[in-house]
């Protein structure tokens, strides 16, 4: 089961040797809740991609603290061990690939945990399995010779074999088509329902996280402009227009309905949207 | 344009195999291409979107049948130059297309090769980079502008070969929303200045901007037409592996709670009127 995670007035900036730095994330103020599914969502270059660095401890702040169930991280050791409970999937699930098989690829990383034998084994078939991989049928190709989709699985199931309590994707939808990305959201909330797991999905598609998420944390140049649910991006509280980002299909007909007096309990669900318009239609032929 | 209805690009039983693949990337393909008009290509991953995309432009060369474009066969080694002047390739990741140190040189780099005089690169860069709207940009580092910016560049950099195809291969799926629209209003634009557009992506939303949609299945032609006409059946377009436009599935919603929205509907809008007629 996941704990807390905190960051507070986190800023991070790159270092360009021999220049200033390049500032990417400013004062950042966000918890990730234990068992959440959290949206980070952001245009091109607002701070998304090292926000979700940074929410794994592959950047450390530099300025501002984290902390994981109430207990600061800080210093190389409490990073370290916060680290084993974070898993990232990078953008590009080459970056990830390295190993011969696809088996040897998944158990990297309890491998290195110190896993071996019949708990190695376990360890691998069960990510292998949440992420959607015959190992059978995979297990022994070149993780290379696979299509974009089996990639994305195959990195996926390396990360999950670390057994993270904390697992944040970065753009994992760019690039899958339909199908591979709604198995992918599959496996995603069975994660999360079955190992009690939070999980950041960072995109700059709210599309891509409007079924799955909780609440949606909005990048603008680095900073965080705001922290919504869906209902409230549906009402517009924020003008997503100007941060660079719009409202999905579904969120912009619940908007619609709902400035035409037609009350949405949810909206991500068509046969809800289907049976308010339904009710609203029945009501004006009545007239 | 004055031959512009003779200009067109070809698709004859066009077959094509990757080498050491076991099974076909397009296994028969007839499609043809005029100008003056936009064509959106779908498909699930591994349908062989891309893999048309560049027999178009001459990267690839049909196993079988034949790709002509104004009546040039790719296949024929000497017409390749004339191919690709003529269809102007933008790839997914502007990244891997950035090789210049400033924009004007990154856009002067197709013309260049050509063999152009210097006076008429830069009539072209200029023309390019007008039309697309990066004036400002042209002393500035490819590497340093946003992804946006950075497609926007190697969209003018195709347009200063002055080509009478763009093909785009998922050109907009890295793009934040602000930066798609700009590629796709400048699509529609050079469309109706007569370029011939043919666009590969994901979002069945920006096929709703094309004049003909092609959806592709396992290397062959699934379905082809308007867009009305193509993405309006949820259930169809979900067993072609792509995502329905919601509307549509919304509609087929209605349809079992006895209620008919009139064929047609596919945006937000012309649902919400019909909701309020």
């Amino acid at each position: 089961m996941a704990e807390r995670l905190t960051l507070e007035e986190v800023s991070y900036s790159y270092p360009l040797p021999g220049r200033e730095d390049l500032p990417a994330l400013d004062g950042i103020s966000l918890a990730v809740e234990p068992g959440e599914v959290l949206c980070v969502a952001g245009a091109n270059g607002s701070g998304k991609s090292t926000l979700a660095q940074v929410c794994a401890g592959l950047l450390a702040p530099t300025a501002g603290s984290m902390g994981y169930g109430g207990e600061k991280i800080e210093g190389r050791r409490r990073l370290l061990s916060f680290r084993r409970k974070v898993g990232l999937l990078f953008q590009n699930a080459e970056d990830q690939l390295f190993a011969d098989t696809v088996f040897e690829d998944v158990a990297f990383g309890p491998r290195n945990h110190g896993l071996k034998g019949e708990e190695l084994e376990t360890r691998v078939a069960s990510a292998a399995g949440h992420a959607g991989i015959d190992l059978d049928e995979l297990g022994g190709r070149s993780p290379f010779s696979l299509s974009e989709g089996e990639k994305r699985r195959v990195a996926l199931a390396g990360v999950l074999a670390l057994d993270p309590e904390v697992l944040v994707l970065d753009e994992p939808f760019i690039g899958l088509d339909f199908d591979n990305g709604e198995r992918l959201k599959g496996v995603l909330g069975a994660y999360r329902e079955e190992r009690g797991a939070s999980v950041v999905i960072v995109t700059h598609e709210l599309a891509d996280a409007w079924s799955l998420a909780d609440r949606f944390v909005l990048l603008d140049g680095g900073r965080c402009a705001a922290v919504e649910e869906k209902s409230e991006l549906v009402r517009g509280d924020i003008e997503l227009a100007g941060l660079g980002m719009r409202l999905p299909q579904w969120g912009a007909l619940a908007r619609g309905l709902i400035r035409c007096g037609v009350a949405v309990a949810d909206p991500s669900d068509p046969v809800v949207l289907a049976r308010a318009m339904a009710e609203r239609r029945r009501a004006s032929d009545g007239r | 344009m004055g031959d512009a209805d003779s200009f067109r690009m070809r698709m004859e039983g066009v077959r094509y195999r990757y080498p050491r693949a076991g099974s076909d990337a397009l296994s028969g393909i007839d499609l043809e291409f005029e100008q003056g008009r936009m064509y959106a290509v779908l498909g699930r991953n591994g349908s062989g979107k891309s893999t048309l995309a560049r027999c178009l432009n001459g990267l690839l060369v049909p196993t079988v049948g034949r790709v002509t474009v104004g009546g040039l066969d790719s296949a024929d080694g000497a017409s390749g130059l004339e191919i690709r002047r003529n269809v102007a390739m933008v790839f997914q990741n502007p990244d891997a297309q950035m090789i210049a140190s400033s924009v004007e040189e990154e856009v002067a780099f197709g013309p260049e090769n050509l063999g152009l005089e210097p006076a008429l690169i830069r009539g072209r860069v200029d023309r390019a980079m007008d039309l697309v709207g990066i004036r400002e940009l042209a002393r500035r580092q490819p590497r340093k502008l946003s992804q946006g910016q950075k497609q926007l560049v190697a969209v003018a950099g195709a347009l200063a070969m002055e080509p009478r195809f763009i093909v785009s291969d998922e050109s907009t799926s890295m793009l934040d929303h602000d930066a798609r629209e700009r590629v796709l209003e400048l699509f529609g634009r050079l469309r109706d200045d007569g370029l011939g557009i043919v666009h590969v992506t994901h979002f069945l939303e920006e096929a709703l901007l094309a004049d003909t949609v092609v959806i592709l299945e396992d290397g062959v032609v699934a379905d082809e037409g308007a867009p009305a006409d193509v993405l309006s059946s949820p259930d169809e377009v979900r067993g072609l592996g792509l995502r329905p436009l919601e509307v549509t599935v919304v509609i087929r919603e209605l349809a079992t709670l006895g209620h008919r929205v009139p064929a047609g509907v596919l945006d937000i809008e012309e649902l919400l009127s019909w909701l309020n007629a």
